[in-house]
């Protein structure tokens, strides 16, 4: 059983709920219990604390994702951007098929790049925009 | 103060939603004279949907901010399904034709 499943199964309960009782406390930890653990076919013996380590890189980088996200709409409405390219980025070497999500995640969403694809040597394929000016 | 912000961000959120949504009209945004391909479309419609209504509902934190734990949940829902909808939606995209030849 992972930690940091639990705790996130746990954290949408008590959200959806809003209710910090004795009782509600007890259903929502057995509910996280007893929900089936995400991905845990595709864990491949790293420590639990080095998984930790890279969790909490990764709640960095997305709170730097979203003011940069912001960032990136208001260039696109400030300064046009019309040339469309498809570029191919080597991406980090991933324990989890959680972790590959995040990084999808943190690709497309900001505004300005979209992963169109994954592929099995842990390359993104990213569509993005960018102004005409800069060709 | 707190009404202010709160009137700023649902304000963002409706200019993002408005600016993000107009390419879909397909009005003379193409140099070329062309319509927009669908992922030029996906880049806008992200700004719009994903970044416009989390600054809505950031709006509405600040306003109703004793329901915080069901617009938390909210925020969450649509940073995460409207970015794994645009990649979805990028994927079959490509799959179902080449898609560098289209664009270029």
């Amino acid at each position: 059983m992972s930690l940091l499943d639990f705790s996130f199964k746990l954290m949408l309960w008590f959200l959806l709920t809003a209710d910090s009782s004795l009782v509600n406390i007890a259903i929502g930890v057995a509910v996280a219990l007893l929900l089936p653990q995400f991905g845990a076919s595709q864990h491949r013996g790293t420590s639990t604390f080095g998984l930790l380590k890279v969790w909490l890189q990764m709640l960095g980088r997305i709170a730097i994702a979203i003011p940069q996200a912001y960032f990136e709409a208001f260039e696109m409405m400030l300064n046009p951007h019309n040339v469309e390219e498809v570029t191919v980025v080597q991406g980090e070497p991933r324990e989890t098929a959680g972790l590959v999500f995040l990084d999808i995640f943190l690709i497309t969403f900001t505004p300005k790049t979209i992963v169109l694809n994954y592929t099995t040597h842990g390359q993104y394929v990213v569509h993005s925009v960018r102004p005409r000016r800069l060709s | 103060m707190v009404n202010i912000i709160s009137t700023f961000c649902i304000g963002l959120g409706v200019v993002f939603w408005l600016w993000g949504t107009l390419p879909l009209l397909d009005i003379g945004v193409a140099p070329s004279g062309e319509n927009r391909s669908i992922l030029f479309k996906l880049h806008s419609l992200s700004v719009s949907d994903t970044l416009g209504s989390m600054s809505i509902v950031v709006g509405l934190l600040f306003r109703l901010s004793r329901e915080w734990p069901l617009l938390l949940l909210a925020l969450f829902s649509l940073a995460i399904w409207n970015t794994v909808l645009s990649y979805v939606l990028a994927y079959t995209y490509c799959d179902s034709g080449t898609p560098s030849g289209r664009l270029n």
